[in-house]
């Protein structure tokens, strides 16, 4: 008797498990049917799906997000062949990210598709392809897809606004909406540096000094950190009127 | 009662003491170690999100570490008993094989939780070394850990018992630790699917346990925190494989 209540307990308890576990989980994350894996990094969606782990191979996505956007799009040769010109700077990926970078928008997504609360590569894309490269189109795309998997995201909403005025172009506008987005932690130092551009192109230099000096003292990125050191010197030269305003 | 408790502590804690002074626990924490510290490499690549990536590779690392450990252990422990005849000497003596059994899986899940305590204390040193508070939700994440290597220990012991070898036992619950973490992928496909494939697809999701379900380290913001239905789910599945081990092993012969 002992021997066939065994295994029909054992039954019973399997089941009741998957029962309650199959009430009470509801999944955040997208369905495989949103997932479009780059063929490079199928073995990678593969683990992450497959070992549960989002998150890690999320990061691994946005770093070579990070390397793309970070690689200069002209061969060296090409850029050897470049005539330089006196007074003249070439920025193929300048501190302000300027390029065409065509695979941005899906490299930006498929983040995203992995981990849709990895709210700082979504502000780190949107704000790249808006700001940076003007592809205000291909931001509101990424940002739609950011907000349908965490509607209540108040820094979504803030760039998207900031994005409206961005068409609009009404810089005073765009810098005060991101403005709040500025001092959260997920706020990519990207975002921070357009904010700090924007404030000096409309003569808020006190404002933009803050910026600077926030990049400055909490960013690891040297780039940034050079340019915000670079920036604040260049306002702290300015006549102290002006650096008031 | 009391003298079966009394018997499933002495085993689980002479479980516990062998893994513990078994070289090959130490080689894993020496592997976590230096895994963890090589992940400050990748924490560079990423610059400003360096605190994300070493809590997620840490995580993940010790995650693996304590499975890979604990799969082992499970797969091998009784049937190295059995080898070295260590289990008549046991059976000889009033000890009842649920006792045995029960203070087998603990004392492979009391390492378990020794390992994850290990390597999560090294990681948030590394963490506080490189400058950086201790990530949201790590003791959750860790908790989730817990529960699911909890699920898959017993799984592996059930195994262990009908299969032919130690590597076949591995074979089996990796899969199955893979399947689990693909339930959801499962019920999106078997939504999708007619026939006799949607009846599998089904039964599925019905048989291997949602690991997604202790992933407290993948989810975001205060979705982290694991609830009553993930400890009962994971109660629920350790019975489950206990009682289909018990009755594998009431049958055998010693």
């Amino acid at each position: 008797m002992m021997r066939l209540a065994l295994p029909a307990a054992a039954l019973l308890a399997w089941a009741a498990g998957s029962a309650v576990s199959d009430v009470s989980y509801t999944s955040h994350f997208p369905p495989p049917s949103e997932i479009h894996t780059p063929v490079s990094g199928a073995a990678g969606d593969m683990f992450a799906l497959a070992f549960g782990m989002r998150r890690l191979f999320a990061d691994v996505w946005f770093i070579r997000l990070m390397q793309y956007y970070g690689t200069p799009e002209l061969e060296p040769a090409e850029i050897m062949e470049m005539v330089p010109v006196p007074g003249e700077h070439h920025h193929h990926h300048g501190i302000n990210g300027e390029g065409r970078y065509p695979e941005f928008l899906s490299r930006s997504r498929h983040v995203l598709e992995i981990d849709p609360g990895f709210t700082l590569a979504a502000l780190y894309g949107v704000g790249s392809l808006a700001f940076n490269m003007g592809r205000t189109a291909e931001a509101q795309e990424l940002l739609v897809y950011a907000l349908k998997y965490s509607p209540r995201e108040w820094k979504y909403l803030k760039v998207l606004a900031a994005i409206g005025y961005s068409k609009a172009e009404d810089p005073a506008a765009v810098a005060a909406e991101i403005a709040p987005v500025l001092k959260d932690p997920d706020c990519p130092v990207m975002l921070k540096q357009q904010a700090a551009f924007l404030n000096k192109k409309i003569g808020n230099y006190a404002a933009a000094a803050a910026i600077y000096a926030d990049i400055a003292a909490t960013s690891h990125d040297t780039a940034y950190v050079s340019n915000a050191e670079r920036e604040l010197a260049k306002l702290a030269a300015l006549p102290a009127q002006r650096a008031r305003k | 009662m009391k003298r079966i408790f009394s018997l499933t502590w002495a085993v689980a804690l002479n479980a516990f003491v062998e893994s513990v002074r078994n070289r090959f626990f130490t080689l894993f924490a020496v592997f976590a170690f230096t895994a963890i510290y090589a992940s400050v490499l990748a924490g560079v690549m990423a610059v400003d999100q360096e605190a994300r990536v070493l809590a997620d590779f840490g995580l993940a690392l010790m995650e693996l570490t304590a499975l890979a450990y604990a799969l082992f252990n499970a797969s091998s422990v009784l049937l190295k008993e059995a080898e070295t005849k260590t289990i008549y000497l046991v059976f000889s003596r009033p000890v009842p094989r649920a006792a045995y059994l029960a203070g087998k899986i603990s004392g492979s899940l009391l390492t378990s939780a020794l390992m994850l305590a290990v390597m999560g204390t090294m990681h948030l040193l590394l963490l506080r070394f490189r400058g950086f508070a201790v990530p949201p939700c790590y003791a959750w994440a860790l908790a989730g850990s817990l529960l699911k290597l909890a699920v898959i220990t017993s799984f592996a012991f059930f195994v262990s018992l009908f299969s032919t070898s130690v590597v076949s036992t591995l074979v089996i619950s990796g899969i199955f630790w893979t399947a689990g973490h693909f339930v959801v992928e499962t019920r999106f496909l078997a939504e999708r699917s007619a026939g006799a494939g949607a009846a599998a697809l089904k039964a599925a999701v019905w048989v291997i346990p949602n690991l997604q379900l202790f992933n407290a380290r993948d989810a975001a913001g205060a979705a982290c925190a694991l609830g009553p239905a993930a400890f009962f789910s994971a109660a629920a599945w350790v019975a489950g494989s206990y009682l289909a081990a018990l009755w594998l092993i009431s049958g055998k012969e010693f």
